[in-house]
């Protein structure tokens, strides 16, 4: 969670981190949930979110979820 | 406040750039300090000869080799017929010089702010297992050899690939031991012994540019990442970066070894794993990207040497970019001639 927190992010999904130097975009999704985990909700809250606002299926919002969690634990932020 | 004449070496900002102009565009960008910039040049085609924004007189100087005699004498001249108050070197070649003569220079009203002769020789490569142990870094395992038996000896322990360093320049990958025995030569041949051997580790090349006091104290420091370098390995564009660990080991540099003066820590990052890979008792030559985030450290070395106030460190934010480019200034023959005749420009 420290890494995430860590985390400069712009309103446009640009995220640097500082630590480490390296930097990408992530989608309008992805932020929605990149801020949520900073904001250390739980994963049926950020899935309900995604819910909310994309009117995907919860089953796909968590899915959805799972791959981004695995995008952050590939760059050692989780 | 009185004007200051400041001596700035490795102007030659060139595909390999030396850190010179970057110093010097430092002193001249902090308003309150006075500075006439005296270049010191090797070469009559050095271009900070010719960036008379930059630099505003040059002499040639003879190579700091020998005694050193002639390199002192030089310097006396260039104060007795211009003025020269202070010289920061920026060339690995000239600081045992200058090291060794500090006293003699102070004397004849010309200072430096450097560190000890025995702070300089520690940060040779073939002593940096001693500094990692004091400051929670890890180092690539690391042989010193000065023999082909001890290179063998060394690849066996360490296994292929491997880094094989000449004790001042230049360092080649190795993927072969005949790789290996011959780049051995040509480094004996051209920097002497020892040679040192070391794991390649991968990773992040991450970069420190830091100024010590010379009591323990950090006078400022920025860390930085390279994001892309030039075929001689040179940085080209960066990011500064604030990787805690990394920091956290150049402050107990400076505190361990109460190094004063200049100097660029080397590193590879590599996950929460942070290794040193060398120490340069200088500036280097990004470092007006320090600068260009606030913290101005040769300006800050100067304040310090003259004893004039000294703003407390400032931080510098992270993500900031630093991109060098190209650029061309078309000069008189005569500024040449100069150089190569009278040896001072203009």
């Amino acid at each position: 969670m420290q890494k995430l927190t860590q985390l400069a992010i712009n309103s446009e999904g640009f995220v640097f981190n500082p630590a480490t130097g390296d930097s990408f975009q992530v989608s309008q999704t992805g932020l929605a949930i990149l801020n949520s985990l900073r904001d250390g909700k739980s994963d049926d809250e950020i899935a309900q979110k995604i819910n909310d606002i994309y009117e995907v299926t919860l089953e796909n919002a968590r899915r959805d979820l799972a791959d981004f969690r695995g995008s952050l634990k590939s760059l050692g932020l989780i | 406040m009185k004007e200051i004449i400041i001596g700035v070496s490795g102007i030659n900002a060139i595909d390999n750039p030396g850190p010179g102009i970057g110093v010097a565009r430092s002193l001249k960008e902090d308003s309150d300090l006075k500075v006439k910039i005296v270049g010191l040049a090797y070469d009559a085609m050095e271009p900070g000869i010719y960036m008379d924004w930059v630099v505003d007189k040059s002499y040639m100087m003879p190579y700091p080799s020998g005694s050193g005699d002639a390199f002192i004498e030089r310097l006396l001249h260039i104060k007795k017929n211009y003025g020269l108050d202070c010289v920061i070197p920026n060339l690995d070649a000239e600081l045992p010089i200058f090291i060794k003569y500090a006293d003699d220079l102070a004397a004849h009203g010309i200072r430096t702010f450097l560190p000890g002769m025995e702070q300089f020789k520690l940060r040779g490569k073939d002593h940096l297992n001693d500094i990692a142990a004091k400051i929670s870094i890890s180092l690539p395992r690391t042989k010193i050899v000065t023999s082909i038996d001890g290179l063998l000896k060394a690849i066996e322990d360490i296994g292929l690939p491997v880094m094989v360093k000449g004790s001042f320049y230049k360092a080649y990958r190795c993927f072969t031991t005949a790789e290996a025995i011959s780049h051995y030569h040509d480094l004996v041949a051209e920097w002497g012994y020892p040679i040192i051997v070391q794991q390649v580790v991968t990773g992040d090349e991450m970069n420190v540019v830091g100024l010590g006091d010379g009591e323990g104290n950090s006078l400022g420091l920025v860390g930085i990442k390279k994001l892309s370098i030039t075929a001689l390995g040179k940085i080209w564009t960066g990011v500064t970066v604030k990787n805690e660990k990394m920091l956290a080991a150049v402050a107990d540099f400076i505190r361990e070894f109460k190094w004063r003066g200049p100097f660029e820590l080397e590193c590879i990052v590599h996950g929460d794993e942070v290794f040193l890979i060398e120490i340069n008792p200088r500036f280097p030559a990004w470092s007006y990207f320090a600068t260009g985030v606030g913290i101005n450290l040769p300006s800050r070395l100067v304040r310090r040497a003259f004893d004039l106030p000294v703003a407390p460190v400032p931080d510098y934010d992270a993500g900031k970019l630093f991109i060098r480019y190209t650029y061309e200034l078309v000069t008189d023959m005569a500024a040449f001639q100069k150089a190569i005749t009278k040896g001072e420009v203009p």
